[in-house]
């Protein structure tokens, strides 16, 4: 896949040009739905390479040096997300019940409204924001450094930050799980959604280190990088999609087992009209497709076959926002021009990220010390 | 007496190492097959050895999609063919409440494929006859040391070229096994014991089974259902002095619908008097109560022709016929508590109001039977 | 590994055994233990254990005899002390298989020196789970009726219940759990079949080592139904509690109808597990001397394992607060006030402080390597968690939707009894295992001692 900048540059422009007209022809309910689901993609993706960083430097594993590059470059979306995040802010008072004046009507908002409000919503958006900038100047930042420097420090000092980074991922994705998605229907909780949200973010992050790795070796760059480092790729995008479906079918059968009208409701809206379709085809593209496809110890290690399990993993990982944020106003799916414009916005927009960040820092993070140890690993 | 045909050649090395390096060498050799008996698997022994991949994970798949298969048929034919039941408000195919035991299936399936597989199926354990466990090797191999052995393969294996191959690969002990005298262990004898042997178990064991099911329930604290603390009439009581469950009433108890009425006789009985008003209330109650007891004989006209006149020897009486216009109130009242011929009492099953009730009603059927012109006159209400 | 001396001393990888082990020592130092008679001290102790264990069992044959009534159990507390141990002890099962199975998949060698021990401390850990559930139905002599067999009453048993599926969950993973143990052994037990010298050892360790020979070719598929095996015991560690959970995740039981609850069980099962696991490698580590083979370091990984469970367990109750408030629900509201300041708040914040507070202890390395803290930290975890299913059952039930319905629980001797009982059997039978089986997997180590893989082989596997 190789898109020059040009292209890039012309689809994202075309693409703005569109969410422009859907603000204005579509009416902004549509306009905002879908900044959400773009933004909390894309935040998902950066938080779950962020999470991945952070996980290598926590547990001291050895295998993934050679690829550590790789998140710490697709966590960097983090920056340009910060102003999509504020604009954002804009669909607080348009979709989100609980920032609107008539919560305070209502019996079972009325005690939350300052919450789900719009000053203490932005608040903890600013908050977040800062934690996930601050663990990316350590990790990242210093992991560049490190490619000068070679100092074995810096690799204590990640270790010694990788827990509080960790508290920032745990903590924040699950603000913007309660936030951004549930808030849509304040008056529906669950209190497992933060950890639903970690792993499809997870592994969105892993198939976009894998796919970025393929890339790259695509293009005779990292060629030290051997089965042995895709298998345990592989290995980890085929148990996070298990846990994935069982974190799932966890919340949906305790809500349909107890029955109760504020939480069942929650599923009826995602299952009626066509939306029965799309989770069918959500649950056959992030769960059952990949489970099979990667099940022997051959296939989590093929390239080509992990490319195409990365590839609809990302689909499927995009298809489960969409179902969890569209039928609150959509009785149906959608997908007409509104939704193709914001997908060449933010596709171009994130590829020409990407595609700069491709070129930070050295493709292997040379000066850790512990990359001969990395490079050497076999199964 | 000929030597017993050579086995294996064994072959031991002091390390990984050597043995992974001697491998090649001996194969060079072309004595025989190969085989390596180690304490503890060694990387890369696979391939040196040439084997071909193991089945295994193929087998485990197959069972484990069979396990999830067989756990939701149970489930489904249980709950929603066999015997349906709603319960909890769930519809009796709930997959989703099937979901957790076709998971526990599929992995026990798969586990047991896995374990009992590998074990009886592809390495053929369990099995104690092998030529190596008996050797003086075995001792290092299950401790520190690694064996390579070339193994005749159909037909015989030259020992001394087989020992000289090894010693070139670098072995430091060698041992020659023979292959046992295979001693005929299933003659006769042996069948009959055996035979003999599961008959006796067969039927021990189900003589136990059939005393443990039949004395089990019989014992404490299992029988705490059937052996309460209760009265029961039908088993002795230490509670009563004559040691009885069951006791006679106390002198003067009253049996249900036979509190002593004034009359002890017939004719004290003629004397009583009707004592509820003659009012439609009453009236209903007696027709329904003349209905539902006394209509089975006595005929619902009353005139002793009931549905069931051929059933019955006896004829019940005309009750609307001269002789019972005549009779007076408690002529009826003293039948109906006490019996009269054929009929029973219905004391019992007749309140006191329903059988007055039921007098009145008999009244209103002799009054219609036998009706005046006069009587289509209107009444005063 | 001539650069490790170049790197901080915490970035240095530590040697997995200390001092200088070759098979042949590990086999001498690991395998004498079945093959010597006990010293005096552990007949004391399986004195001691195998007493309490009697109480216990004397406790249980009183209530079988007389029935549930001499429980405390009662309206509304239907579920007391029972299912709390019940929960308890699956729970601390976990810790074992999470490291001979999900460690194994990880490739973390530092697994096997602690991998038998702690298999055998599931099995054991299930059995006496397995025996509250048989307890408790009042008449356990029918305890078959939860499986469905084809019977005279025509009937079925309910598969929409969570109570028939955890039948079937923690019967599997006492299926799997042994039949992984069992297969982990026998190699060993064909190293004690070669050593013995013993006329009555040999040939049950003969049988037992169904004839195994460390062939090559047998190696392959015995290698392959190992990582099966592991493959299969990791999807068991995540289901098994999480159907447990179940139980009462599927309930109306205000504080009980929590999404969170299967992944949070899962986590305080691996977390009270790891901390019966570590004190119970602390005794066997001194009393056998063997801190060469079970190091510091392996207590270390370990107490940090804790440590992080710890903070997802922080985690869970964090959440489970605030969508108590989130909710605006005023039952579950109720139950959670209840929980830090009714009768019970007590034991509220007893689990709190055990179960995230004092493990913080466990971020200074002197504590992660001093047996005081270390066991005192254990300890509290494990004393934490057994009350965190007290708060979970007991505090949830005893005040719900009627306030007509609420009542005070007081547990009776019984129950203390039985509880105590299940901890003197769970230690008789370490105790017993201790010396009669291997403590370590001796094969599995000898495949990590430096030098015993081919060179050419060589590199790392983390």
């Amino acid at each position: 896949m190789s898109l020059s900048a040009k292209r890039l540059w012309g689809v994202t422009l075309l693409g703005l040009l569109g969410i422009l007209a859907v603000y204005f022809v579509a009416g902004p309910a549509r306009f905002w739905l879908n900044w959400v689901l773009w933004f909390v993609f894309l935040l998902t993706l950066a938080l779950g390479s962020m999470f991945m960083v952070a996980l290598e430097h926590l547990v001291s594993s050895r295998w993934s040096v050679p690829i550590r590059r790789i998140p710490e470059r697709l966590s960097t979306l983090l920056l340009p997300l910060v102003p999509v995040g504020m604009i954002a802010l804009g669909a607080v008072p348009v979709l989100y019940p609980g920032a609107r004046p008539e919560a305070l009507a209502n019996k079972l908002l009325a005690g939350k409204a300052f919450w789900l409000g719009l000053p203490f919503f932005s608040l903890r958006v600013a908050l977040c924001f800062l934690a996930w900038l601050l663990a990316l100047s350590v990790l990242v930042k210093g992991s560049l450094r490190q490619d000068e420097s070679r100092d074995p420090q810096f690799n204590v000092r990640a270790r010694r930050f990788a827990p509080l980074a960790m508290a920032f991922f745990g903590l924040g994705i699950t603000a913007v799980a309660f936030d951004w998605i549930s808030g849509l229907e304040p008056e529906w909780y669950s209190d497992i959604f933060g950890i639903y949200l970690f792993a499809g973010a997870f592994l969105s992050a892993l198939s976009g280190t894998l796919l970025m790795v393929l890339h790259l070796q695509g293009r005779g760059r990292l060629p030290e990088v051997r089965r042995d480092h895709l298998y345990n790729l592989g290995g980890f995008i085929f148990a996070f999609t298990v846990f994935w479906a069982y974190i799932g079918f966890a919340q949906y059968m305790l809500m349909w087992y107890a029955d109760l009208p504020e939480e069942v409701v929650w599923y009826q809206k995602r299952t009626q009209g066509g939306w029965l379709a799309v989770v069918i085809l959500m649950g056959l593209l992030h769960f059952v497709i990949p489970f099979f496809a990667l099940l022997t110890r051959d296939a989590k290690q093929a390239g080509r076959r992990l490319h195409w399990v990365a590839w609809s993993m990302l689909a499927a990982h995009m298809l489960d926002l969409y179902w969890l944020i569209f039928p609150v106003l959509m009785p149906n799916p959608v997908l007409s021009w509104p939704e193709l414009s914001f997908a060449l916005f933010f596709l171009g927009g994130a590829f020409l990220w990407v595609r700069r960040v491709r070129e930070l820092g050295a493709d292997l993070p040379v000066g850790d010390a512990f990359l001969k140890q990395g490079l050497e690993f076999r199964l | 007496m000929s030597k017993p045909p050579t086995f294996a050649v064994l072959g031991l090395f002091d390390s990984a190492d050597a043995l992974l390096h001697a491998i090649p060498k001996v194969r060079e050799g072309k004595l025989g097959r190969l085989e390596t008996y180690t304490p503890y698997p060694i990387h890369g022994l696979d391939e040196a050895l040439q084997l071909r991949r193991s089945p295994l994970a193929g087998m485990v798949v197959v069972m484990a999609f069979l396990g999830a298969i067989v756990a939701l048929a149970m489930q489904g034919w249980m709950s929603a063919v066999d015997y349906p039941v709603i319960t909890g408000g769930k519809a009796p195919f709930s997959w989703q409440a099937f979901v957790p035991i076709m998971f526990e299936l599929m992995v026990l399936f798969a586990t047991f494929t896995a374990g009992l597989g590998m074990l009886f199926l592809l390495n053929r354990l369990p099995f104690f006859g092998h030529p190596v466990l008996s050797s003086r090797a075995i001792q290092g191999i299950t401790r520190d040391r690694f064996a390579l052995s070339v193994e005749a393969e159909g037909g015989s294996l030259d020992p001394e070229a087989a020992t000289a191959l090894l010693s070139a690969a670098g072995a430091k002990d060698i041992e020659v096994l023979s292959l046992p005298a295979r001693a005929e262990i299933l003659d006769a004898a042996f069948i009959l014991r055996a035979l003999g042997g599961i008959v006796v178990a067969c039927v021990v064991a189900g003589g136990l089974m059939f005393a443990a099911i039949k004395l089990f329930p019989l014992l404490p604290p299992m029988s705490h259902m059937q052996e309460q603390a209760k009265l029961n009439p039908y088993k002795p009581s230490h509670f009563f002095k004559d040691g009885h469950g069951m006791q006679s009433p106390v002198p003067g108890t009253v049996a249900r619908g036979y509190l002593p009425m004034g009359p002890r006789t017939p004719e004290e009985a003629n004397g009583l008097v009707n004592p509820l008003p003659r009012t439609r209330e009453n009236l209903e109650r007696g027709r329904e109560a003349y209905t539902n007891r006394c209509a089975v004989c006595h005929g619902p006209l009353g005139d002793g022709v009931p549905a069931l006149t051929a059933a019955y020897n006896a004829k019940p009486a005309n009750l609307v016929s001269d002789e019972f216009r005549k009779a007076p109130d408690g002529r009826y009242y003293w039948a109906i508590v006490m019996g009269k011929n054929a009929m029973p009492s219905h004391a019992a099953d007749m309140p006191e109001e329903d059988r007055w009730a039921s007098i009145h009603y008999v009244r209103v059927l002799q009054r219609a039977q036998n009706a005046k012109d006069s009587d289509l006159e209107e009444t005063k209400p | 590994m001539s650069d490790q001396l170049t790197l901080p001393e915490v970035l240095r990888e530590p040697a997995l055994t200390m001092g200088t082990v070759t098979p042949g020592s590990l086999d001498d130092q690991v395998l004498a233990f079945p093959e010597r008679r006990p010293p005096l001290k552990w007949f004391v102790a399986i004195a001691c254990t195998s007493l309490i264990a009697a109480i216990g069992m004397g406790f249980i044959g009183y209530t079988v005899a007389t029935g549930i009534g001499v429980w405390g159990n009662n309206s509304p507390v239907f579920w007391a002390f029972d299912i709390i141990n019940f929960v308890f002890w699956v729970g601390i099962g976990h810790a074992g298989t999470l490291i001979s199975a999900i460690l194994f998949i990880f490739r973390k060698r530092w697994r096997n020196a602690i991998a038998r021990f702690a298999e055998a401390m599931t099995i054991f850990a299930v059995m006496c789970a397995g025996l509250f559930p048989l307890i408790h139905v009042g008449r356990p002599w029918l305890a078959f009726w939860l499986f469905p067999y084809p019977n005279q009453r025509a009937l079925w048993t309910n598969f929409r219940s969570p109570l028939l599926w955890d039948v079937f969950a923690v019967s599997t993973y006492f299926a799997v759990s042994a039949m992984f143990w069992y297969l982990g052994l026998v190699p060993d037990i064909a190293s004690l079949r070669d050593r013995t010298t013993c006329k009555w050892r040999k040939p049950i360790y003969t049988v037992l080592a169904v004839g195994w020979r460390g062939a090559g070719s047998h190696w392959q598929h015995y290698e392959k139904a190992y990582l099966l095996l592991a493959g299969l015991a990791t999807g068991l560690v995540l289901s098994v509690h999480s159907v447990v959970s179940f139980d009462f995740a599927t309930s109306l039981v205000p504080g009980w109808h929590m999404t969170i609850f299967p992944p949070y069980f899962v986590v305080g099962a691996i977390f009270a597990g790891f901390a019966m696991v570590v004190m119970v490698l602390i005794v066997v580590r001194e009393s056998m001397d063997l801190q060469n083979l079970i190091t510091d370091y392996h207590l270390e990984v370990m107490n940090k394992v804790i440590l992080g469970m710890s903070c997802l367990m922080g985690y869970a109750y964090l959440m489970e607060g605030f969508t108590a408030w989130y909710s605006q629900n005023e039952y579950l509201h109720h139950t959670f006030i209840n929980i830090i300041s009714g009768t019970y708040g007590w034991a509220g914040w007893l689990t709190i402080a055990c179960n995230v507070v004092i493990p913080q202890l466990l971020w200074f390395k002197r504590c992660r390597t001093s047996y005081f803290w270390m066991i005192l930290v254990a300890v509290g975890v494990t004393v934490g968690m057994w009350f965190e299913r007290f708060v979970i059952i007991v505090i949830s039930l005893h005040q719900d939707y009627l306030p007509s319905a609420w009542r005070i629980y007081k547990p009776t001797l019984v129950d203390f009894g039985i509880l105590f009982g299940s901890l003197g059997l769970f230690f008789t039978l370490v105790l017993i295992f201790a010396r009669v089986l291997p403590v370590i997997a001796t094969t599995e180590v000898k495949g990590i001692l430096p030098g015993a893989q081919p060179e050419h082989h060589g590199g790392d596997h983390e």
